[in-house]
């Protein structure tokens, strides 16, 4: 058993960030994640506990240059009622809406979300579409990475054991942005995606462009699914394109048979799904 | 002046009495409970499913400080336990299952039980295992338990009538296979018992969650080699059996040898994962069902072969054939049936029982092979279910004899407000695969309704005793497992007595106090206890009105006891408060207190070798309606209604059995649609509620509930037991539903969205 030796719980974010610097601290910031995977013995506790929930400056949601950025200890529920962030990027508030339950959501962060680095975190699907960017806060400096470059694998991230994740940056979409999120798990409340779509979308006259989709729990990280947008891009949205794009998804997706669902269901979802997310782009 | 009148209690809304508590968050379970000087048990289970044990090294773990004592199967006497005594507490020589126990830890505190346990050290050789029963009775199939070379743990056999005269006058024959999973009970508070060993005395007071107090007092003292009246177990509040505490389990001995070893009271609890592994389940079940019917829609014959999924050990739930021969045997009129069933043992987590007892499985085949037939026969499914549904004073071919039998009533009822017979129609008229669908199905259930004949008795005992103050106490045999049979009982007492609930207390809970009882299953509790309870009151009302007649112008028979008085029965007019009288019969020359004691027996039979014999004083029906959507593109089935028609006998307590009715419907829509313990190689891979799928609240459909009132004349007030009742339809009839939303039948549960959309593209389950 690892005991652990010290527990700090910083209001400074420096503070945190020197705490962090050795590389032998757990970060806790909601701990839905973290004490489910304690307790089941799939993680061990490192030598610091670190409580970053003191820490103000995580909690900040800002409006600035073009772009909104949502600190690291946003909850999921601030996400889904937050008027700024409903309003600035409505795909988070909705993909907010389908995740877990209310306690959760009132635990849960976007930045243990994105840290956990699970292919069926929900916030990340819409992240990816609406290119966001994470960003990463050492005692050495500051990073921003592009949410495509973030995910290695399952659990894992280009971020640091001294790293913290700050907040999610991401552009303001432009006008005439459709953008939908659907989460397909095996009931309505607190289920684990079995896979989700996100789509983003200029539909100007018609025709799509800055086209972006993202799929969830496909694959061992959360992916964007260029085949499908190279499809979409330019495109007017008749029977014949939604087709083709559920038919293109359905092949560039690469899931795995689990305990949630088989890889030949899952690529029967996304391409069902898929035709139902763009047909009700459509018919709007 | 008129004098007041005092409405019946019988069919009112009255709340459980120890509601308040529960939602206060005041209730004590368990868990709260803690004995000085207690020391904390904890089980080491094996990760092996079918291997010898070579060596146990429990050197380390007896070292750590704190350690109080480790035991293994060479420490303890070797008494197995189950209906087939196949289970030893603690495995010595083999272990068969995931949940096998093969040491066990008591320690000061659960933080050094847990370090202690991974100090232990198993050698195992394993030996090669089965996880299909179909492979159990395979020539050279690997034997389990060398009691038992051929693997099978039990087998049942029945008949009546002549099945091949049968099929020959069928005009339409049809035959299924029909697979059933494994679910479990889910119960909010865990399995869990303190055993308290007095070494001076040499008494054993238990505190457990068991559902069957007095049998487990007798089976305990077998096991521990202990005189039974030696023995006291007292029932904290229990937070759910549905039958998953009906067995004593291994658990509960190791607490009492670890209690003994140390000489201090010991407390053993799961944690939810040990729940999931190591409490019992529903039977995994294989059904080939064969049935016929005339042109003219007459049944007649069936003939079921069953395989059962008994795991490595064998519970109670073994004996679930019994009740699914009744189903097979007497669900309709059935002039010819052959039953056979086998329970085998395999290397999976061992089965037990489970509100229903075998039920679920029978109907789920019955009931879609009826509108199998149906179609087959170009028959209204309705129709052909209430050509073929009994009437009262009809006996079947296993003797069951129906004194009072709602089923016509319930079918009619449940169809008319569901408009079932329009609907279907139209739904399964509308073609083609795509979008959303929808459905309604139909399914009825048959099950035993005033109890069952198994043990020696089905009887119940109850103690009644009145203070000077009129307050009632009523001891009485039956636990209370979250049912409500406290409350039940209570009013069927208040009815008799004239008092209000408020003066009323039950005592339930301890076997030192209370008389016997069988023990909570069968649906029998509102039934045998109620009766129990009515024959003490009543024979306490008869001593009181004698001794009102005594002091009093009027005959004992020309007197009642109403709202809190002694009354004259014509006019309800006041003669004098019962409180006046209790003081009298106390402080006079007579010197009486009022305290009476009733044993109930049921005037059922036990079934002879043949499985034949009226087995229950009453018998229960229903009818369910649901309404699905099923989402083809994703697999997704949603049901949006249910309409449920019971034959209840007759309403006691309304708000009580809405929640029991209610609760069985959720409890059979989890088994239909989403609740599954998929085990892989002898693991079950969900032991957790993230992946252990239960409904939720949005999930929960509209219901529309009709009682259809018999008024069973062995009944207490006329009421039938309807506690497993509610959940036995709901997969069968969803099965239907399915079937006319989509033409298509899937013959294995659960109905979740993969398997229902694999079933619509024609891809293999
Ligand atoms: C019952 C239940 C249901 C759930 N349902 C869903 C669901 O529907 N959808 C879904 O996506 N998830 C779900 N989850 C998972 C979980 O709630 C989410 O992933 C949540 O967003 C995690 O946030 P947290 O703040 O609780 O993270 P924590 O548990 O505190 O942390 C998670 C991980 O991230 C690290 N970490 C946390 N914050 C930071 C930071 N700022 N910088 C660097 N590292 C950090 C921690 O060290 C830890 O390794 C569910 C969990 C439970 C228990």
């Amino acid at each position: 058993m690892t005991a652990i030796e010290r527990y700090l719980a910083p209001a400074g974010l420096d503070d945190a960030l020197a705490a962090l610097a050795g590389g032998n601290a757990t970060i806790l910031a909601g701990g839905t994640d973290l004490m489910p995977q304690i307790n089941a013995g799939k993680v061990a506790f490192r030598p610091i506990l670190l409580n970053i929930r003191r820490i103000p400056e995580l909690r900040a949601v800002e409006v600035g240059q073009g772009r909104i950025s949502i600190g690291a200890l946003v909850t999921i529920n601030e996400l889904k009622d937050n008027p700024v962030i409903a309003k600035a990027v409505p795909l988070l508030a909705e993909a907010a809406d389908h995740f877990a339950s209310d306690q959760v959501r009132n635990m849960g962060t976007i930045g243990g979300n994105v840290a956990n680095a699970s292919p069926a975190g929900d916030t990340l699907v819409p992240l990816l579409v609406l290119d966001a960017e994470v960003e990463l806060a050492s005692a050495t400096g500051r990073r921003s990475v592009p949410m495509a470059e973030f995910f290695t694998g399952p659990g894992r991230s280009v971020r640091r054991p001294d790293e913290l994740i700050t907040a999610l940056s991401l552009p303001l979409p432009r006008l005439r942005t459709v953008s939908r999120f659907v989460k397909f798990g095996t009931r309505p409340a607190l289920d684990i995606s079995a896979v989700s779509i996100g789509f983003s979308a200029t539909l100007d006259g018609g025709r799509l462009s800055d086209v972006r989709v993202a799929f969830g729990a496909v694959g061992p990280v959360p992916m964007r699914g260029r085949a499908t947008e190279a499809v979409l891009e330019g495109a007017a949205l008749d029977a014949a394109i939604i087709a083709k794009a559920a038919a293109t998804a359905q092949g560039e997706v690469k899931p795995i048979d689990d305990l949630r669902a088989s890889a030949w269901y899952r690529r029967e979802l996304i391409h069902n799904l898929l035709g139902k997310v763009l047909s009700d782009v459509v018919s709007r | 002046m008129n004098a007041p009148q005092h409405a019946s209690l019988i069919g009112q809304r009255i709340p459980k009495m120890d509601a308040p508590e529960k939602v206060a968050g005041k209730t004590r379970y368990i868990q709260d409970l803690n004995l000085p000087g207690q020391l904390y048990g904890l089980i080491l289970r094996t990760e092996r499913v079918h291997a010898r044990i070579v060596s146990i090294d429990t050197s380390a773990a007896k070292a750590l400080p704190g350690v109080r004592a480790v035991l293994t199967a060479a420490d303890v006497p070797i008494h197995p336990i189950g209906v087939n005594k196949d289970n030893p507490p603690l495995k010595g020589d083999k272990v068969r299952c995931e949940r096998d126990e093969v040491a066990a830890v008591a320690a000061d505190s659960l933080e050094i039980a847990q370090a202690a346990i991974k100090l232990i050290k198993v050698e195992y050789e394993d030996l090669p295992p089965i996880f299909d029963p179909r492979d159990s009775i395979k020539d050279g199939a690997p034997v389990i338990h060398a009691a038992k070379p051929d693997n099978v743990a039990m087998a049942f056999d029945y008949a009546h009538g002549d099945v091949e005269r049968g099929e020959a006058e069928s005009d339409v024959v049809v035959e299924d296979e029909f697979t059933l999973h494994r679910v479990t009970h889910c119960c909010m508070g865990v399995s869990g018992v303190i055993a308290d060993f007095e070494p001076v005395s040499g008494n054993l007071t238990l505190y457990s969650n068991t559902q069957v107090p007095f049998l487990h007092k007798r089976e305990f003292a077998e096991v521990l080699g202990m005189d039974p009246s030696r023995i006291r177990i007292i029932q904290p509040p229990i937070g759910g059996g549905f039958g998953s505490k009906l067995d004593i389990y291994p658990f509960e001995p190791i607490a009492v040898y670890l209690a003994k070893a140390t000489r201090r009271p010991v407390k053993l609890i799961f944690t939810r994962e040990e729940e999931f592994i190591a409490s019992p389940t529903r039977q995994p079940a294989i059904i080939r069902l064969r049935s016929g019917a005339k042109k003219d829609g007459t049944l007649t014959f069936r003939t079921v072969d069953v395989l059962l999924d008994n795991g490595g050990y064998t519970s109670w739930g073994a004996t679930i054939p019994f009740v699914m021969m009744q189903t097979f045997s007497s669900l309709y009129r059935v002039p010819h049936c052959r039953y056979h069933t086998k329970a085998v043992y395999t290397n999976n987590p061992f089965a037990g029982s489970f509100r229903g007892y075998g039920n679920l499985q029978a109907t789920f085949a019955i009931e879609q092979q009826m509108d199998k037939m149906a179609d087959a026969l170009g028959i209204e499914p309705y129709e052909f279910r209430l050509k073929n549904a009994q009437n009262a004073g009809e006996v079947t071919g296993q003797g069951m004899h129906f004194k009072t039998c709602g089923f016509q009533d319930c079918l009619e009822t449940a169809a008319g407000r569901s408009g079932f017979v329009e609907k279907r129609k139209a739904l399964g008229a509308a073609k083609g695969l795509s979008g959303v669908r929808r459905g309604v199905g139909m399914a009825s259930m048959l099950h035993v309704g005033g109890g069952a004949k198994i043990y020696p008795s089905d009887g119940c005992g109850t103690i009644l005793k009145l203070d000077d103050f009129g307050h009632v106490t009523i001891m009485t045999g039956a636990s209370e497992i979250g049912q409500g049979s406290e409350t039940v009982l209570a009013q069927l007492v208040c009815e008799e007595l004239g008092v209000p609930m408020s003066a009323v207390t039950v005592v339930n809970n301890d076997t030192d106090i209370t008389p016997w009882d069988v023990g909570v299953h069968a649906s029998r509790t509102t039934f045998i206890a109620g009766n129990s309870a009515i024959g003490a009151a009543r024979k306490a009302k008869d001593k009181i009105l004698a001794a009102a007649a005594t002091v009093s112008n009027m005959k004992a028979e020309e007197m009642d006891l109403k709202g809190g008085n002694i009354v004259r029965a014509s006019d309800g007019e006041k003669v004098m408060p019962l409180a006046k009288m209790l003081r009298q019969l106390h402080f006079s020359d007579k010197a009486e207190l009022v305290m009476t004691t009733n044993y109930y027996e049921p005037p059922s039979v036990h079934q002879d070798k043949g499985f034949k014999g009226d087995v229950s004083a009453a018998y229960a029906w229903a009818t369910q309606v649901v309404e699905v959507e099923v989402d083809t593109d994703t697999g997704i089935v949603k049901l949006l209604k249910v309409w449920a028609a019971h034959d209840v006998g007759r309403v006691l307590n309304e708000m009580g059995i809405e929640g029991q009715i209610e609760g069985g419907i959720i409890m059979g829509q989890g088994y239909a649609l989403c609740e599954d313990m998929p085990v892989v190689e002898g693991h079950l891979v969900n032991p957790a509620f993230r992946d252990y799928k239960l409904i939720t609240a949005p999930e929960i459909p509209e219901m529309d509930i009709s009682f259809i009132e018999t008024m069973d004349g062995e009944g207490p007030q006329g009421a039938k037991g309807v506690g497993e009742a509610p959940s036995i339809c709901m997969a069968a009839a969803v099965a239907n539903a399915i079937e006319n939303a989509t033409g298509v039948r899937i013959a294995s549960l659960p109905f979740t969205p993969e398997r229902v959309y694999s079933a619509l593209k024609g891809r293999p389950l």
